[in-house]
């Protein structure tokens, strides 16, 4: 049985990738599709890039780079947030795995 | 009353982990905020707040006045950690209790540790044992038994494994992320005792992945960049590539993790150095990776030969090594391990939990005095074990919260009132699925909490309340729900659901997907994937009508109004339209509810953009025709129905119905697509009308009959898939997917919608018995006699046959069901002229 956040991690990662080689629009619509599916089947995956970093915010491991400030923010999401909508449940399958900085 | 103590912790210098034995087996606790094993053992003091763990460890190296770990190396001396944010000094003892207190907030069963089983590490003296003793009662445990970790760890082998005779000595080599203990244990039938040890405080399997950055990426980046220096400025605090560093760490320990299964792993990144952009494809080997990790590794084997020289042991003298720690899962280690030291390996137990393990199996045997009980807050069974606890009124605290029900925001403010006796107590708000938790934080007067929300779900949050011990208060403990992308009196709600209408074309009929619910706040935007279900010929007056319709998306499409209809036909098209091919609607509804959509026909790439103002009325006449139709056939039927249960005047009021139906047929199909007049409105109403009548025929008696029929099938449908061969887990994974819509089916109240239903239950039974291999074999044999008129084809069905006794004799189940769901195809009856009238919308 394939593992379905195995298989979103990498959506996400080939996303970035394009997305670093300015070619991202080209694909954006098949990424939505993509998206769309694991949706349907009640996952819930989000990039927390450009968030405000918080310290209640356990959905995340952080690394902070640079000095601690007062606007501390996502700047970096290495693996995206993934939960699962059971019945009647919310479940955070994955943290995400994210870079903050002082902006 | 005399009790097992049953749990075990592993205080680690890095994590910590809870376990309790029950009924001969161990189990591991997870953590509530992020369902992982283990705890970081690390205790920050935020300016508002006390973070333990994952998220405390976040800060470690960026707030180190603040934030401490590795404490445990500090137990038993008089040192003491000034903390700047609270102006105050804690010691490893007060840090120490702080990690096993949040350990018993890993112990979800409702049950509270009285007593437990902490281990420590073999070279503790008598002063360290004694502050690990005091940490142990500040966190609230009556009783407390130490135990050695190399102990722990071979008892969890002891009993986890089945070893013929335990006799003799073993040696625990304990690798973890940033330590390395290596043990000599004796075990005989009446003891194990730890007879000798070394250790390294400073290496574990961070030293992996930085050898990995250092050795193999590093070289890397300077050769592509030719800036000699990298390696000095990636090293620098608070340089100019920190994030790099960070980066580069997280993606060697995934390497390291890839190579413990496969022969290579790549790095890949991309970065900006010096002002320009590389794209870095770092490829990383086994055979790399073991040259550069021997030199660590063999520091860890020197230890261990310590270890035997001194005690005069030689490899034959040694039973086995049990492996303990994260780092011992790199096959590198276990090889040199083997090779070097010539001691067969032990590694049949979670290397990370083991200790934990082993300290609950030996809790297992202890036993301690427990207290009366005396269970004042909650009658509950599973609070059995609950220690005497102060009931709200005895504690001269009350608490309010303030905070809106439903929220369009990432973030909802929480307002906390507090009267009475609040200083020295804590809060602390955990959401049910461990993606926010506030940490510990004083309680006061008044305070705002910012709570972050999973979009488009009910949030569920749990509030915890603290005496000055961090002990809880149970009676104050109260859960609270935010749902989030719901009605709030911000935003205008939209009053009907907004759906589409696509094709049920074995039915003959059409049904509606909902794209935006009732209440949903505008503006909405959604992307609804679905496929094209009838080929359009490029230059054809086949068309494919896109028809958005607002009303109850349980009801059949007629009780709907329309709001806007595309059409796009073959002469629109740039190439043929293929039936099966993909259509993208994207819908975007405005707070002005002005609607846009964008249709995209993959196949042939077009694009087609409508907007709609849903203040005029947009009828599509031939959707309406097939409407007419399609709730004329349900309405003879139903009285028909009622004709046959004898409900006579369910009967009369249908009949006036179809009656009422069949006078405005004339008009209605005299129209044409592009009539000016007004009667197409008057007609779609009218019918609009009918059709939401005819939904209450047959009262709440027949809603009632329908939804035993549904609970019946159901349950059938469950038993045949149970019965099935071939892809039982997607059957099942269908009918929980039915299942879930079951508070709509009950709550809808609606004859189509529970129909509709049922009429999918009925499709995943028949999918269910074909793939069952009785019932093909059942229906093959009856197929096989037809006649060769009942075929298209029979030349090929007689193949088909064939082949499915070829299989069926050797039992080739998975073949015959291919053959014989292949002669379904060939059978006359496939071919319904019937369903080549059926235009429907064109979208499935």
């Amino acid at each position: 049985m394939i593992n379905p956040v195995q298989i979103i991690n990498q959506l996400f990662e080939m996303q970035c990738k394009l997305q670093e080689a300015g070619m991202a629009q080209n694909f954006e619509r098949n990424f939505n599709r993509l998206y769309n599916l694991f949706e349907e089947d009640g996952f819930i995956i989000q990039d927390p890039t450009g968030d405000t970093y918080s310290e209640t915010r356990t959905d995340c491991e952080v690394s902070i780079s640079g000095r601690l400030g007062s606007k501390m923010k996502i700047t970096r999401t290495i693996k995206p947030i993934i939960y699962k909508r059971e019945i009647g449940n919310l479940q955070l399958l994955q943290k995400g795995i994210a870079i903050a900085e002082n902006k | 009353m005399l009790k097992p103590v049953n749990f075990g912790i592993d205080l680690g210098t890095t994590n910590s982990l809870i376990a309790r034995f029950e009924g001969r087996k161990v189990q591991v606790f997870k953590n509530p905020v992020g369902q992982k094993e283990t705890l970081a053992s690390v205790v920050a003091y935020r300016p508002e707040r006390i973070l333990v763990g994952d998220k405390a460890r976040e800060y470690l190296t960026k707030d180190p006045v603040n934030v401490f770990g590795n404490f445990k190396r500090k137990m038993g001396t008089d040192e003491k950690y000034y903390v700047v944010n609270i102006d105050d000094n804690v010691t490893p003892i007060q840090l120490s209790s702080l990690v096993l207190k949040e350990l018993k907030n890993f112990v979800h069963t409702g049950e509270i540790p009285r007593a437990a089983v902490i281990t420590i590490p073999a070279s503790f003296d008598t002063m360290q044992s004694n502050a690990t003793l005091k940490a142990g009662q500040e966190a609230g445990f009556s009783d407390i038994f130490l135990l050695q970790e190399p102990i722990a760890a071979s008892l969890a082998f002891f009993n986890e494994t089945d070893i013929p005779s335990k006799d003799g000595y073993w040696l625990v080599y304990d690798f973890g992320g940033g330590t390395f203990d290596a043990a000599l244990v004796l075990a005989s039938e009446q003891e194990i005792k730890v007879v000798d040890h070394e250790g390294n405080n400073f290496l574990g399997g961070a030293d992996f992945d930085f050898a990995i950055i250092e050795k193999i990426v590093v070289p890397e980046i300077i050769r592509q960049t030719g800036i000699a220096e990298f390696e000095q400025e990636l090293r620098t605090k608070y340089g100019k590539y920190e994030k790099l560093y960070h980066e580069l760490m997280y993606y060697a320990e995934e390497a390291k993790k890839e190579l413990s299964h496969a022969p290579s792993s790549v790095i890949e990144f991309s970065a900006d150095i010096d002002n320009k952009r590389y794209d870095f494809s770092i490829p990383v080997t086994k055979e790399k990776a073991d040259e550069i990790f021997l030199p660590i590794i063999n520091e860890t084997i020197h230890l261990v030969k310590n270890v035997m020289e001194r005690n005069k042991l030689t490899a034959r003298d040694i039973n086995q090594v049990i492996l303990v720690g994260g780092s011992t899962f790199v096959p590198q280690v276990r090889e040199q391990l083997a090779t070097q030291t010539g001691i067969p390996l032990n590694f049949s137990c979670d290397p990370t939990t083991s200790v934990a393990i082993g300290a609950a199996y030996y809790a297992s045997g202890k036993y301690y005095e427990a207290a009366p009980e005396v269970n004042l807050h909650m009658p509950s069974d599973t609070q059995e074990e609950a220690p005497p606890t102060a009931p709200a009124d005895a504690v001269n605290l009350k608490i309010e919260l303030s905070c809106n029900a439903t929220s369009r925001d990432k973030e909802e403010v929480l307002l906390l009132f507090c009267e009475g006796e609040y200083d020295n107590k804590y809060y602390r708000i955990i959401r049910s699925d461990g993606g926010f938790d506030t940490g510990f934080v004083a309680l006061k007067a008044k305070k705002t909490e910012f709570l972050a929300l999973v979009p488009s779900v009910n949030n569920l949050f749990n509030l915890h309340v603290y005496d000055h011990n961090y002990e809880e208060l149970p009676a104050f403990a109260r859960q609270f729900t935010i749902a989030q992308g719901k009605y709030t009196i911000d935003g205008q709600p939209l009053p009907h659901d907004i759906s589409i209408e696509v094709d049920d074309v074995e039915n003959e009929s059409t049904r509606l997907e909902v794209v935006f619910e009732r209440n949903s706040l505008l503006p909405q935007k959604r992307t609804v994937y679905r496929e094209i279900s009838k080929t359009i010929k490029k230059g054809s007056g086949d068309a494919i009508v896109i028809n958005i319709m607002e009303g109850d998306k349980n009801a059949r499409p007629s009780s709907n109004l329309t709001i806007g209809y595309i059409t796009i036909s073959g002469k629109d098209l740039s190439s043929d339209l293929v039936k099966g091919s993909d259509i993208e609607i994207q819908l975007h509804i405005t707070d002005s509810r002005v609607l846009n959509t964008s249709v995209f026909l993959v196949m042939t790439q077009q694009e087609f953009k409508n907007v709609f103002s849903i203040s005029e009325k947009q009828i599509h006449i031939d959707r309406l025709k097939e409407q007419y139709t399609q709730l004329e056939k349900e309405l003879v039927r139903t009285v028909r129905e009622f004709q046959h249960n004898n409900e006579e005047i369910w009967e009369i009021k249908a009949s006036a119905l179809l009656a009422e139906l069949h006078s405005v047929k004339d008009n209605l199909m005299r129209l044409k697509n592009k009539d000016q007049s007004d009667t197409k409105y008057v007609l779609a109403e009218k019918i609009r009308r009918i059709s939401q009548e005819a939904d209450k025929l047959g009262g709440n008696e027949r809603i009632a009959g329908l939804l035993e029929d549904y609970y019946e099938l159901k349950e059938k449908v469950a038993q045949t898939i149970n019965a099935a061969d071939f892809e039982k887990e997607e059957m099942r994974k269908k009918l929980q997917k039915l299942s879930m819509g079951e508070d709509s089916l009950l709550h809808s109240r609606n004859v189509s919608y529970i129909e509709n239903r049922l009429q999918q239950l009925r499709e995943l039974q028949f999918n269910a018995l074909f793939n069952t291999t009785s019932f093909l074999i059942s229906q093959y044999v009856q197929w096989r006699e037809w006649p060769k008129e009942m075929y298209k084809d029979y030349t090929a069905a007689k193949r088909l046959f064939k082949m499915a006794d070829d299989s069926l004799e050797k039992e080739k189940f998975a073949d015959f069901r291919m053959q014989v769901f292949n002669l379904t195809h060939l059978m006359a009856s496939s071919d319904n002229p019937v369903k080549k009238e059926f235009k429907g919308t064109g979208i499935g």
